[in-house]
């Protein structure tokens, strides 16, 4: 394993260390992954929600999750039409622009613009450019035999990548460590929703993000330093109110938006970064590796506008996870030109509406800059709730 | 007796006003605000406390509002200035349904319901042009204080025309007038007429309705709302001169009882911000 790629947060205390978390994530020339690829690493880009990581861990290489970023889209713009979503131009932009340099890069079907991605990316790179098809019908009884070789394929094109052979053993070291993660991830969305004055929205956030473009493990020795930190920080409750944030499953809002979101509103759950913890239990050690990584994405995965699984109606989960967090209200948003995302807010402000439950709608792009309007409609909403 | 505290962390006045639950003033204080905005809204409710005689145990409930309102770690909640006022000017003018509100940096025009809830509202733009700061940078380059600005207008003969109302071109607005041998007290005359045109427009932009009650801190010069009476063609509400800029954080400290109010029908506190589990 190479050395640290991101030791800036140790031994500090904890607001240094969010600092850290946070001024890390939003530069864009992403250190980590640079000074991965300079000790000699080599990387694969994937994009957003469901990829399952640790095949590519476990051929020792660095999974980078390619989810945009808060960059001008000079280059890629002239490869997509103006009418798509601004992950799909700002990820390539990171590509082209060699932000981020990688070995592979692999999209998978989650709607019709992210599977048109990898043949994009093909005509403009000359390394691998996949597609992960995931299984349309996660309904059969056939979907995760098929996923099991979706997840062989891959496996045999990253042990092209790393040239070394990945065996049973090195898959089940690297589930193990992205079950700690997965745990350490519970644990810090069960202090959100305990105790959510001891971690802000934002904050949370950039804890969670910085997994994304760091080795797991790394991710595992922060979380593992931090979660107790934020546990013992010294916070005065607030009468905010407590509210599930919908529409961050794959571009993300600005951190600036989500700051200006915790300003008036306790986040107590969200689908923020859903690629990072969408496996929602621990995948088994024992037995087959691919197929128990495969039973995890139709058995233990978290629902989503992009997966299509009828025992998982969108709108009931989302209801679900108000009543589980205890939340008063949701905030209903999706990323411009999102059509999965815009097409669900139908769905749930029938239900939220069906249930009573007060919701505010929003719409958001990672490159926006401007959040007063949003924020004071925001606080418009909360205050109507708080002195009704 | 339960006491709710109202912190208005305004652009240039910080203040703290003390309610009991028969909605008296207890105690209240006001400072500049300042660079150090948790310090100095801190500073000011200490100093509200003292006044009243009470410790920050007896407060059941904080609420903080103005541009600093996100500031100030110790509130249990923050809202926006615009509620906040629309609360205070209804207490103490029951009949308002417009209001505007002149601050240091930012002038606000609202039009509420008879239950003080906000129907529609405007800012000015981002800039500090027609607002407190325009004033002051105005009477400061003749030499004169802010306190100054009232008694200075009052002794206006012939009011000049100040065409524009931006704080930074103000000087050499000025330093042409004084060449031109304008008096000081006229050109501050014609500065906060300027000043009332902008206001009224926005005013206007809410589709103003009667009764209209203006508060902030330059509503302390007694001849912003003559003007304003006079464009208006209508009375205006002014509350009292040590209670102008004091209004929205009446408001704040009067929507603490109401939140404190429906927290007990709720069951859900009694005292301290309310603890839901996840």
């Amino acid at each position: 394993m190479n050395a640290p790629v991101f030791h800036e947060w140790r031994n500090k205390p904890l607001d240094e260390v969010l600092y850290e978390c946070r001024e890390m994530l939003e530069d864009t020339t992403f250190p980590t992954v640079r000074r991965w690829r300079e000790a000699g690493g080599k990387i694969i880009g994937h994009f957003q929600v469901y990829f399952p990581e640790e095949i590519v861990h476990a051929a020792g290489l660095l999974p980078v999750k390619i989810r945009g970023a808060q960059v001008e889209a000079i280059q890629a713009d002239s490869r997509f039409g103006s009418y798509l979503c601004s992950i799909l131009k700002t990820s390539l932009e990171l590509a082209l622009s060699k932000r981020i340099e990688m070995e592979m890069f692999v999209t998978h079907p989650i709607c019709d613009a992210a599977r048109n991605l990898a043949a994009v990316w093909g005509r403009n790179f000359s390394y691998p450019c996949q597609i992960l098809y995931l299984p349309q019908n996660a309904n059969s009884s056939h979907a995760a035999v098929y996923l099991r070789g979706e997840y062989d394929r891959l496996k045999r094109a990253v042990e092209e990548i790393s040239g070394q052979t990945v065996g049973d053993n090195a898959l089940r070291s690297s589930i193990a460590v992205y079950n700690e993660n997965r745990a350490l991830l519970r644990e810090l969305y069960a202090i959100k929703r305990q105790t959510p004055w001891l971690i802000s929205a934002d904050e949370a956030y950039a804890l969670v993000a910085i997994g994304g473009v760091i080795p797991r493990e790394e991710h595992n020795d922060l979380l593992r330093v931090v979660l107790p930190m934020v546990r013992e920080r010294n916070a005065k409750p607030k009468d905010k109110v407590r509210v599930v944030f919908e529409g961050g499953f794959c571009e993300q809002p600005p951190l600036d938006l989500i700051r200006a979101i915790a300003r008036s509103c306790y986040v107590v759950d969200d689908d923020l970064l859903i690629g990072m913890r969408w496996i929602l239990e621990d995948v088994p050690l024992e037995g087959d590796p691919l197929m128990n990584l495969a039973e995890a994405y139709i058995e233990k995965s978290s629902y989503s506008p992009v997966q299509h699984d009828l025992r998982k109606p969108k709108e009931k989960m989302l209801l679900n996870r108000i009543k589980a967090s205890g939340a008063d209200a949701a905030i209903i948003t999706a990323a411009k030109m999102c059509e999965p995302g815009l097409e669900e807010q139908v769905a749930y402000t029938r239900a939220l509406d069906e249930a009573g439950i007060p919701y505010f709608v929003g719409e958001f792009e990672e490159n926006m800059t401007s959040f007063d309007n949003m924020e004071i409609q925001l606080e418009t909403f909360v205050e109507n709730l708080l002195f009704a | 007796m339960t006491f709710t505290v109202g912190i208005d962390v305004g652009s240039t006045y910080t203040k703290a006003l003390i309610l009991n639950d028969q909605f008296e003033i207890a105690g209240r204080a006001m400072n500049r605000t300042g660079f150090k905005l948790a310090e100095i809204s801190r500073l000011t409710y200490e100093q509200a406390l003292t006044q009243a005689g009470l410790e920050s145990s007896d407060v059941a409930y904080v609420i903080s509002t103005g541009f600093g309102r996100h500031q100030v770690s110790f509130s249990d909640v923050a809202v926006t200035d615009l509620t906040a006022s629309a609360r205070g000017a209804n207490l103490l003018f029951p009949e308002t349904r417009t209001i505007l509100d002149v601050g240091g940096q930012t002038m606000k025009a609202s039009r509420i319901d008879p239950s003080a809830k906000v129907k529609s509202f405007r800012l000015n733009d981002k800039c500090a042009a027609g607002t407190g700061a325009f004033l002051e940078k105005t009477a400061r380059y003749m030499g004169f204080t802010a306190d100054e600005i009232g008694p200075l207008a009052a002794t206006s003969k012939v009011p000049v025309t100040i065409s524009g109302v931006c704080a930074v071109f103000a000087e050499s607005e000025v330093i042409n007038q004084l060449s031109l041998g304008a008096a000081p007290a006229d050109i501050m005359h014609g500065a906060i007429s300027s000043l009332v045109d902008r206001a009224v427009q926005l005013m206007k932009r809410v589709k103003l309705e009667p009764a209209f009650t203006l508060i902030g801190g330059i509503l302390r010069f007694e001849t912003m709302a003559r003007l304003i009476r006079g464009h208006l063609q209508a009375e205006v509400n002014v509350p009292a001169p040590d209670m102008v800029q004091f209004t929205t954080a009446l408001g704040a400290a009067i929507l603490g009882h109401r939140r404190l109010t429906k927290l007990r029908e709720n069951g859900l506190r009694e005292n301290g911000a309310r603890q839901n589990s996840g």
